[in-house]
Protein backbone atom coordinates (compact mmCIF):
# COMPACT_ATOMS: atom_id res chain seq x y z
CA UNK A 1 0.00 0.00 0.00
CA UNK A 2 2.85 2.38 1.01
CA UNK A 3 4.93 2.17 -2.64
CA UNK A 4 1.35 2.90 -4.35
CA UNK A 5 0.90 5.56 -1.92
CA UNK A 6 4.43 6.71 -3.30
CA UNK A 7 3.82 5.84 -6.34
CA UNK A 8 0.93 8.63 -6.80
CA UNK A 9 3.17 11.00 -4.83
CA UNK A 10 5.34 10.61 -8.00
CA UNK A 11 3.26 10.83 -10.61
CA UNK A 12 1.64 14.11 -9.09
CA UNK A 13 4.89 15.89 -8.82
CA UNK A 14 6.22 14.31 -12.35
CA UNK A 15 2.37 15.66 -13.66
CA UNK A 16 2.78 19.20 -11.85
CA UNK A 17 6.50 19.92 -13.29
CA UNK A 18 5.76 18.45 -16.84
CA UNK A 19 2.27 19.79 -17.27
CA UNK A 20 3.12 21.93 -19.90
CA UNK A 21 4.71 19.10 -22.18
CA UNK A 22 1.79 16.64 -20.92
CA UNK A 23 -1.22 18.53 -21.53
CA UNK A 24 -0.33 19.10 -25.56
CA UNK A 25 0.96 15.30 -25.70
CA UNK A 26 -2.53 14.44 -23.94
CA UNK A 27 -4.53 16.39 -26.52
CA UNK A 28 -3.23 15.52 -29.46
CA UNK A 29 -3.68 11.50 -28.40
CA UNK A 30 -7.31 12.27 -27.84
CA UNK A 31 -7.68 14.13 -30.83
CA UNK A 32 -5.86 11.48 -33.03
CA UNK A 33 -7.80 8.39 -31.22
CA UNK A 34 -10.91 10.40 -32.29
CA UNK A 35 -10.84 11.22 -35.57
CA UNK A 36 -9.04 7.47 -36.48
CA UNK A 37 -12.28 5.83 -34.60
CA UNK A 38 -14.25 8.69 -36.86
CA UNK A 39 -12.29 7.74 -40.01
CA UNK A 40 -12.68 3.71 -39.45
CA UNK A 41 -16.37 4.01 -38.54
CA UNK A 42 -17.82 6.52 -41.32
CA UNK A 43 -15.08 7.00 -43.08
CA UNK A 44 -16.89 7.96 -46.27
CA UNK A 45 -15.45 10.92 -47.40
CA UNK A 46 -12.02 9.93 -49.06
CA UNK A 47 -10.13 13.22 -48.61
CA UNK A 48 -10.78 13.32 -45.12
CA UNK A 49 -9.67 9.90 -44.70
CA UNK A 50 -6.05 10.18 -45.52
CA UNK A 51 -3.08 9.68 -42.32
CA UNK A 52 -1.71 13.05 -43.06
CA UNK A 53 -4.61 15.34 -42.24
CA UNK A 54 -5.73 13.06 -39.13
CA UNK A 55 -1.93 13.62 -37.87
CA UNK A 56 -1.96 17.55 -39.04
CA UNK A 57 -5.13 18.22 -37.65
CA UNK A 58 -4.57 16.16 -34.61
CA UNK A 59 -1.26 18.38 -34.26
CA UNK A 60 -3.53 21.59 -34.64
CA UNK A 61 -5.37 20.43 -31.70
CA UNK A 62 -2.56 19.83 -29.37
CA UNK A 63 -2.25 23.48 -29.26
CA UNK A 64 -5.74 24.61 -28.96
CA UNK A 65 -8.24 24.64 -26.32
CA UNK A 66 -10.24 21.44 -25.66
CA UNK A 67 -12.92 22.96 -27.15
CA UNK A 68 -11.53 23.19 -30.41
CA UNK A 69 -11.15 18.96 -30.77
CA UNK A 70 -14.67 18.84 -30.45
CA UNK A 71 -15.41 21.29 -33.08
CA UNK A 72 -13.26 19.19 -35.28
CA UNK A 73 -14.61 16.06 -34.42
CA UNK A 74 -18.44 17.18 -35.33
CA UNK A 75 -17.05 18.73 -38.74
CA UNK A 76 -15.16 15.57 -39.76
CA UNK A 77 -18.64 13.62 -38.69
CA UNK A 78 -20.72 16.01 -40.61
CA UNK A 79 -18.05 16.12 -43.71
CA UNK A 80 -18.36 12.04 -44.13
CA UNK A 81 -21.97 11.88 -43.14
CA UNK A 82 -22.29 14.79 -46.23
CA UNK A 83 -20.64 12.39 -48.18
CA UNK A 84 -23.06 9.73 -47.73
CA UNK A 85 -26.64 11.43 -47.63
CA UNK A 86 -27.52 15.21 -47.43
CA UNK A 87 -30.48 14.40 -45.45
CA UNK A 88 -28.00 12.64 -43.03
CA UNK A 89 -26.29 15.71 -42.88
CA UNK A 90 -28.87 18.25 -42.28
CA UNK A 91 -30.36 15.66 -39.37
CA UNK A 92 -26.88 15.33 -37.74
CA UNK A 93 -26.19 19.01 -37.99
CA UNK A 94 -29.39 19.92 -36.50
CA UNK A 95 -28.62 17.56 -33.45
CA UNK A 96 -25.25 19.16 -32.94
CA UNK A 97 -26.68 22.55 -33.56
CA UNK A 98 -29.46 21.94 -31.11
CA UNK A 99 -27.06 20.38 -28.46
CA UNK A 100 -24.43 23.26 -28.83
CA UNK A 101 -27.38 26.25 -28.44
CA UNK A 102 -28.96 24.73 -25.40
CA UNK A 103 -26.89 22.88 -23.31
CA UNK A 104 -23.17 24.00 -24.12
CA UNK A 105 -23.83 27.78 -23.44
CA UNK A 106 -24.10 26.74 -20.12
CA UNK A 107 -20.93 24.67 -20.02
CA UNK A 108 -18.49 24.38 -22.20
CA UNK A 109 -16.26 22.69 -20.27
CA UNK A 110 -18.30 19.35 -20.37
CA UNK A 111 -17.71 18.96 -24.05
CA UNK A 112 -14.96 16.40 -23.37
CA UNK A 113 -17.54 14.16 -21.94
CA UNK A 114 -19.46 14.22 -25.49
CA UNK A 115 -16.16 13.50 -27.23
CA UNK A 116 -15.35 10.57 -24.41
CA UNK A 117 -18.26 9.22 -24.72
CA UNK A 118 -18.69 7.14 -28.26
CA UNK A 119 -15.01 6.30 -27.47
CA UNK A 120 -16.14 4.16 -24.38
CA UNK A 121 -19.08 2.87 -26.11
CA UNK A 122 -16.41 1.23 -28.75
CA UNK A 123 -13.80 0.10 -26.40
CA UNK A 124 -17.47 -1.31 -24.73
CA UNK A 125 -17.01 0.43 -21.35
CA UNK A 126 -19.32 3.17 -21.44
CA UNK A 127 -20.58 2.77 -17.85
CA UNK A 128 -17.54 4.03 -16.83
CA UNK A 129 -18.72 7.68 -17.86
CA UNK A 130 -21.62 8.11 -15.87
CA UNK A 131 -19.51 6.57 -12.61
CA UNK A 132 -16.84 8.68 -13.35
CA UNK A 133 -18.68 12.16 -13.31
CA UNK A 134 -20.92 11.26 -10.79
CA UNK A 135 -17.30 11.16 -9.14
CA UNK A 136 -15.76 14.14 -10.47
CA UNK A 137 -18.50 16.45 -11.53
CA UNK A 138 -22.02 17.77 -10.86
CA UNK A 139 -25.69 16.61 -11.60
CA UNK A 140 -25.63 18.92 -14.43
CA UNK A 141 -23.18 16.33 -16.06
CA UNK A 142 -25.99 13.81 -16.64
CA UNK A 143 -26.62 16.12 -19.48
CA UNK A 144 -23.37 16.04 -21.16
CA UNK A 145 -23.46 12.14 -20.57
CA UNK A 146 -26.97 11.55 -22.54
CA UNK A 147 -25.79 13.82 -25.48
CA UNK A 148 -22.56 11.81 -25.28
CA UNK A 149 -25.03 8.58 -25.72
CA UNK A 150 -27.24 10.26 -28.08
CA UNK A 151 -24.27 11.28 -30.26
CA UNK A 152 -22.80 7.36 -30.32
CA UNK A 153 -26.61 5.88 -31.16
CA UNK A 154 -27.06 8.76 -33.58
CA UNK A 155 -23.86 7.91 -35.29
CA UNK A 156 -24.08 4.00 -35.01
CA UNK A 157 -27.51 4.19 -36.54
CA UNK A 158 -26.22 5.95 -39.53
CA UNK A 159 -23.23 3.51 -39.64
CA UNK A 160 -25.86 0.29 -39.92
CA UNK A 161 -28.59 2.15 -42.58
CA UNK A 162 -25.40 3.01 -44.98
CA UNK A 163 -26.94 0.34 -47.35
CA UNK A 164 -30.59 1.46 -46.97
CA UNK A 165 -29.75 4.76 -47.38
CA UNK A 166 -27.47 4.19 -50.61
CA UNK A 167 -30.32 2.16 -52.08
CA UNK A 168 -32.75 4.72 -51.44
CA UNK A 169 -30.78 7.38 -53.36
CA UNK A 170 -34.11 7.19 -56.07
CA UNK A 171 -36.28 8.05 -53.79
CA UNK A 172 -37.23 11.54 -52.63
CA UNK A 173 -35.54 13.96 -49.97
CA UNK A 174 -38.74 13.16 -48.03
CA UNK A 175 -38.30 9.46 -47.97
CA UNK A 176 -35.07 9.15 -46.70
CA UNK A 177 -35.03 12.35 -44.13
CA UNK A 178 -38.71 10.30 -42.52
CA UNK A 179 -36.20 7.44 -42.57
CA UNK A 180 -33.74 8.80 -40.71
CA UNK A 181 -35.52 10.43 -38.06
CA UNK A 182 -37.91 7.49 -37.30
CA UNK A 183 -34.72 5.36 -36.82
CA UNK A 184 -33.55 7.63 -34.19
CA UNK A 185 -36.58 8.98 -32.45
CA UNK A 186 -37.43 4.90 -32.23
CA UNK A 187 -34.20 3.73 -30.78
CA UNK A 188 -35.36 2.70 -27.39
CA UNK A 189 -32.31 1.30 -26.18
CA UNK A 190 -30.47 4.97 -26.88
CA UNK A 191 -33.44 6.33 -24.46
CA UNK A 192 -33.06 3.38 -21.78
CA UNK A 193 -29.30 3.72 -21.74
CA UNK A 194 -29.38 7.79 -21.53
CA UNK A 195 -32.36 7.31 -18.60
CA UNK A 196 -30.24 4.36 -17.01
CA UNK A 197 -26.91 6.81 -16.97
CA UNK A 198 -27.99 9.88 -15.59
CA UNK A 199 -29.87 7.89 -13.18
CA UNK A 200 -26.69 6.30 -12.17
CA UNK A 201 -24.93 9.73 -11.84
CA UNK A 202 -27.33 11.65 -10.22
CA UNK A 203 -27.12 8.00 -7.42
CA UNK A 204 -23.18 7.69 -7.71
CA UNK A 205 -23.40 12.00 -7.33
CA UNK A 206 -25.17 11.75 -3.90
CA UNK A 207 -23.96 8.71 -2.39
CA UNK A 208 -19.93 10.41 -3.26
CA UNK A 209 -21.55 13.54 -1.18
CA UNK A 210 -22.24 11.54 1.96
CA UNK A 211 -19.75 12.57 5.14
CA UNK A 212 -19.31 8.64 5.47
CA UNK A 213 -16.13 6.63 5.20
CA UNK A 214 -14.85 5.80 2.34
CA UNK A 215 -17.75 7.21 0.32
CA UNK A 216 -16.14 7.09 -3.07
CA UNK A 217 -15.43 3.25 -2.78
CA UNK A 218 -19.82 3.28 -2.02
CA UNK A 219 -20.33 5.22 -4.72
CA UNK A 220 -18.68 3.35 -7.10
CA UNK A 221 -19.85 -0.28 -6.12
CA UNK A 222 -23.42 0.89 -5.30
CA UNK A 223 -23.05 3.28 -9.01
CA UNK A 224 -22.03 -0.21 -10.92
CA UNK A 225 -24.57 -2.22 -9.60
CA UNK A 226 -27.77 0.03 -9.89
CA UNK A 227 -26.38 0.57 -13.66
CA UNK A 228 -26.54 -3.25 -14.22
CA UNK A 229 -30.29 -3.64 -12.45
CA UNK A 230 -31.62 -0.69 -14.33
CA UNK A 231 -30.24 -1.91 -17.43
CA UNK A 232 -31.82 -5.38 -17.10
CA UNK A 233 -34.90 -3.76 -15.62
CA UNK A 234 -34.67 -1.40 -19.08
CA UNK A 235 -34.20 -4.82 -20.88
CA UNK A 236 -37.66 -6.38 -19.50
CA UNK A 237 -39.83 -3.58 -19.65
CA UNK A 238 -39.19 -2.14 -23.27
CA UNK A 239 -37.68 -5.25 -24.69
CA UNK A 240 -34.16 -3.63 -25.85
CA UNK A 241 -32.31 -7.11 -26.02
CA UNK A 242 -29.19 -6.25 -24.02
CA UNK A 243 -26.62 -8.55 -24.25
CA UNK A 244 -26.30 -9.16 -20.37
CA UNK A 245 -23.29 -10.95 -19.98
CA UNK A 246 -21.53 -7.51 -21.80
CA UNK A 247 -23.19 -5.15 -19.53
CA UNK A 248 -21.88 -7.27 -16.18
CA UNK A 249 -18.41 -7.21 -17.22
CA UNK A 250 -18.45 -3.83 -18.99
CA UNK A 251 -19.73 -2.51 -15.38
CA UNK A 252 -17.24 -4.65 -13.37
CA UNK A 253 -14.38 -3.33 -15.96
CA UNK A 254 -15.44 0.41 -15.53
CA UNK A 255 -15.88 0.37 -11.67
CA UNK A 256 -12.03 -0.89 -11.93
CA UNK A 257 -11.38 2.36 -13.74
CA UNK A 258 -13.43 4.46 -11.90
CA UNK A 259 -11.40 2.78 -8.89
CA UNK A 260 -8.19 3.87 -10.43
CA UNK A 261 -9.50 7.20 -10.69
CA UNK A 262 -10.66 7.50 -7.37
CA UNK A 263 -7.17 6.91 -6.45
CA UNK A 264 -5.88 9.66 -8.46
CA UNK A 265 -8.28 12.11 -8.37
CA UNK A 266 -6.24 14.84 -9.38
CA UNK A 267 -7.38 18.15 -9.10
CA UNK A 268 -5.44 20.07 -11.90
CA UNK A 269 -6.26 23.67 -11.15
CA UNK A 270 -4.62 23.64 -7.67
CA UNK A 271 -1.28 21.08 -8.69
CA UNK A 272 0.13 23.07 -11.22
CA UNK A 273 3.26 24.89 -11.30
CA UNK A 274 2.71 28.67 -11.49
CA UNK A 275 4.87 31.42 -12.39
CA UNK A 276 3.93 35.18 -11.82
CA UNK A 277 5.29 38.43 -11.99
CA UNK A 278 4.30 41.56 -10.35
CA UNK A 279 6.34 44.78 -8.82
CA UNK A 280 6.30 46.82 -6.31
CA UNK A 281 8.24 50.23 -5.13
CA UNK A 282 11.24 48.55 -4.73
CA UNK A 283 11.06 45.22 -6.86
CA UNK A 284 10.50 43.58 -9.72
CA UNK A 285 9.31 40.14 -8.73
CA UNK A 286 9.21 36.84 -10.74
CA UNK A 287 8.04 34.04 -8.54
CA UNK A 288 7.24 30.73 -9.59
CA UNK A 289 5.58 28.79 -6.79
CA UNK A 290 6.03 25.08 -6.50
CA UNK A 291 2.85 23.39 -5.24
CA UNK A 292 4.33 21.30 -2.04
CA UNK A 293 3.94 17.10 -2.51
CA UNK A 294 2.69 16.29 0.73
CA UNK A 295 4.30 12.95 2.01
CA UNK A 296 2.52 10.54 2.92
CA UNK A 297 4.36 9.07 5.84
CA UNK A 298 3.05 5.62 6.02
CA UNK A 299 1.52 5.09 9.40
CA UNK A 300 3.65 2.36 11.98
CA UNK A 301 1.75 0.64 14.52
CA UNK A 302 3.91 -0.37 17.59
CA UNK A 303 2.81 -3.34 19.33
CA UNK A 304 4.07 -3.54 22.96
CA UNK A 305 4.77 -7.09 24.12
CA UNK A 306 4.87 -6.98 27.62
CA UNK A 307 8.31 -8.20 29.04
CA UNK A 308 9.52 -8.81 32.40
CA UNK A 309 11.51 -5.36 33.22
CA UNK A 310 15.32 -6.56 34.39
CA UNK A 311 15.94 -4.52 37.86
CA UNK A 312 18.84 -2.49 37.32
CA UNK A 313 22.21 -3.34 38.86
CA UNK A 314 22.44 -0.83 41.81
CA UNK A 315 18.77 -1.33 42.36
CA UNK A 316 19.54 -4.85 42.60
CA UNK A 317 22.15 -4.44 45.30
CA UNK A 318 20.47 -1.59 47.33
CA UNK A 319 17.49 -4.26 47.61
CA UNK A 320 19.99 -7.12 48.21
CA UNK A 321 21.21 -4.97 50.80
CA UNK A 322 17.89 -4.30 52.33
CA UNK A 323 16.92 -7.67 52.39
CA UNK A 324 20.00 -8.72 53.52
CA UNK A 325 19.37 -6.91 56.51
CA UNK B 1 14.12 44.25 2.52
CA UNK B 2 12.03 41.25 1.27
CA UNK B 3 9.20 40.66 2.94
CA UNK B 4 8.11 36.64 3.00
CA UNK B 5 4.41 37.44 4.03
CA UNK B 6 3.70 40.46 1.40
CA UNK B 7 5.57 38.13 -1.14
CA UNK B 8 3.17 34.95 -0.38
CA UNK B 9 0.18 37.70 -0.78
CA UNK B 10 0.97 39.23 -4.05
CA UNK B 11 1.97 35.88 -5.31
CA UNK B 12 -1.44 34.55 -4.38
CA UNK B 13 -3.14 37.77 -5.40
CA UNK B 14 -1.04 37.44 -8.73
CA UNK B 15 -1.79 34.10 -9.34
CA UNK B 16 -5.62 34.56 -8.71
CA UNK B 17 -5.72 37.30 -11.07
CA UNK B 18 -3.91 35.29 -13.89
CA UNK B 19 -7.22 33.09 -13.69
CA UNK B 20 -10.33 33.53 -11.77
CA UNK B 21 -9.65 37.46 -12.10
CA UNK B 22 -9.79 37.54 -15.93
CA UNK B 23 -13.60 36.35 -16.13
CA UNK B 24 -14.39 37.70 -12.77
CA UNK B 25 -14.17 41.15 -13.74
CA UNK B 26 -15.08 41.06 -17.29
CA UNK B 27 -18.66 39.27 -15.25
CA UNK B 28 -17.80 42.16 -12.12
CA UNK B 29 -18.05 44.94 -15.27
CA UNK B 30 -21.24 44.96 -15.88
CA UNK B 31 -24.59 45.93 -12.93
CA UNK B 32 -25.75 42.85 -11.98
CA UNK B 33 -29.17 43.30 -13.91
CA UNK B 34 -27.45 44.46 -17.17
CA UNK B 35 -25.21 40.85 -16.91
CA UNK B 36 -28.31 38.71 -15.71
CA UNK B 37 -30.31 40.47 -18.80
CA UNK B 38 -27.64 40.58 -21.48
CA UNK B 39 -27.34 36.37 -20.62
CA UNK B 40 -30.67 35.70 -21.05
CA UNK B 41 -31.10 37.57 -23.91
CA UNK B 42 -28.04 35.36 -25.29
CA UNK B 43 -30.20 32.36 -24.05
CA UNK B 44 -33.20 33.71 -25.59
CA UNK B 45 -32.00 34.39 -28.91
CA UNK B 46 -30.48 30.55 -28.79
CA UNK B 47 -33.67 29.19 -27.81
CA UNK B 48 -35.15 30.65 -30.63
CA UNK B 49 -32.91 29.43 -33.14
CA UNK B 50 -33.23 25.53 -31.31
CA UNK B 51 -37.12 25.67 -31.52
CA UNK B 52 -36.39 27.32 -35.40
CA UNK B 53 -34.97 24.30 -35.90
CA UNK B 54 -36.42 21.59 -34.10
CA UNK B 55 -40.06 22.98 -36.14
CA UNK B 56 -38.38 22.77 -39.27
CA UNK B 57 -37.55 19.59 -38.89
CA UNK B 58 -41.26 18.41 -37.52
CA UNK B 59 -42.23 20.32 -40.62
CA UNK B 60 -39.77 18.50 -42.81
CA UNK B 61 -40.52 15.06 -41.88
CA UNK B 62 -44.12 15.91 -42.64
CA UNK B 63 -44.19 17.98 -45.62
CA UNK B 64 -46.27 16.48 -48.40
CA UNK B 65 -49.06 15.65 -45.56
CA UNK B 66 -48.38 19.17 -44.20
CA UNK B 67 -48.75 20.78 -48.22
CA UNK B 68 -51.57 18.68 -48.59
CA UNK B 69 -53.15 19.81 -45.38
CA UNK B 70 -51.96 23.31 -45.23
CA UNK B 71 -55.07 24.45 -47.29
CA UNK B 72 -57.61 22.43 -44.96
CA UNK B 73 -56.62 23.31 -41.62
CA UNK B 74 -56.88 26.32 -39.73
CA UNK B 75 -53.84 28.00 -40.29
CA UNK B 76 -54.81 30.55 -36.91
CA UNK B 77 -55.40 27.15 -34.91
CA UNK B 78 -52.19 25.94 -36.10
CA UNK B 79 -50.65 28.79 -35.48
CA UNK B 80 -51.93 29.55 -31.92
CA UNK B 81 -50.92 26.12 -31.23
CA UNK B 82 -47.33 26.50 -31.98
CA UNK B 83 -47.25 30.13 -30.29
CA UNK B 84 -48.09 28.72 -27.21
CA UNK B 85 -45.25 25.85 -27.30
CA UNK B 86 -42.46 28.56 -28.47
CA UNK B 87 -43.67 30.39 -25.53
CA UNK B 88 -43.60 27.77 -22.85
CA UNK B 89 -40.29 26.27 -23.92
CA UNK B 90 -38.74 29.55 -24.07
CA UNK B 91 -40.22 30.80 -21.16
CA UNK B 92 -38.63 27.68 -19.09
CA UNK B 93 -35.40 27.69 -20.53
CA UNK B 94 -35.53 31.64 -20.18
CA UNK B 95 -35.85 31.08 -16.47
CA UNK B 96 -33.02 28.44 -15.98
CA UNK B 97 -30.85 30.53 -17.81
CA UNK B 98 -31.72 33.62 -15.53
CA UNK B 99 -30.81 31.15 -12.09
CA UNK B 100 -28.03 30.15 -13.59
CA UNK B 101 -26.47 33.49 -14.11
CA UNK B 102 -27.61 35.30 -10.94
CA UNK B 103 -25.60 32.11 -9.27
CA UNK B 104 -22.74 33.12 -11.46
CA UNK B 105 -22.65 36.48 -10.44
CA UNK B 106 -22.99 35.95 -6.77
CA UNK B 107 -19.70 33.67 -7.27
CA UNK B 108 -17.63 36.09 -9.14
CA UNK B 109 -19.26 38.96 -6.70
CA UNK B 110 -17.46 36.70 -3.70
CA UNK B 111 -14.30 35.81 -5.28
CA UNK B 112 -13.83 39.83 -6.37
CA UNK B 113 -14.73 40.63 -2.70
CA UNK B 114 -11.79 37.97 -1.50
CA UNK B 115 -9.52 39.98 -3.96
CA UNK B 116 -10.47 42.75 -2.81
CA UNK B 117 -9.94 42.29 1.32
CA UNK B 118 -6.68 40.49 0.33
CA UNK B 119 -5.50 43.99 -1.51
CA UNK B 120 -6.38 45.86 1.74
CA UNK B 121 -4.67 43.70 3.45
CA UNK B 122 -1.51 44.20 1.29
CA UNK B 123 -2.12 47.78 1.69
CA UNK B 124 -2.20 47.81 5.31
CA UNK B 125 0.85 45.72 5.51
CA UNK B 126 2.78 48.20 3.43
CA UNK B 127 1.57 51.09 5.66
CA UNK B 128 3.22 49.33 8.61
CA UNK B 129 6.70 49.72 6.99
Amino acid sequence: MTSLLVAKQYIRKFYGKYEIFLVPLWKFVIAFICLMQINARLGYMERINKMTAVLVIALMCSFMPMNFIIIVAAAFVLLHVYALSLECAVVVLAVFLLMFLVYFRFSPKDTFVVLLMPICFLLKIPYVIPIAMGLLGTPASAVSVACGTAVYYLLAYVNESTATLTSMETEEITARFRFIIDGILANRIMVVTIAVFAITLIFVYLIRRLSVDHSWTIAIIAGALVNIMLLLVGDLMFDTNVAIGGVIIGTIVSALIAVVIQFFAFHVDYSRTEKVQFEDDEYYYYVKAVPKVTVAAPERKVKKINQQKKAHPSQRSAEGKRTNK
Amino acid sequence: MLNQERIILMTKMASYEKNEGKKNDSIMNYFRGDYVWLQVMKSFVCGTIAFGVVFGMYIFYDFEVFMLDIYKMDLMEFGKSVLMKYLLVIGIYSIISYAIYCYRYAKAKRGVKLYMNNLRRLASMYDKT
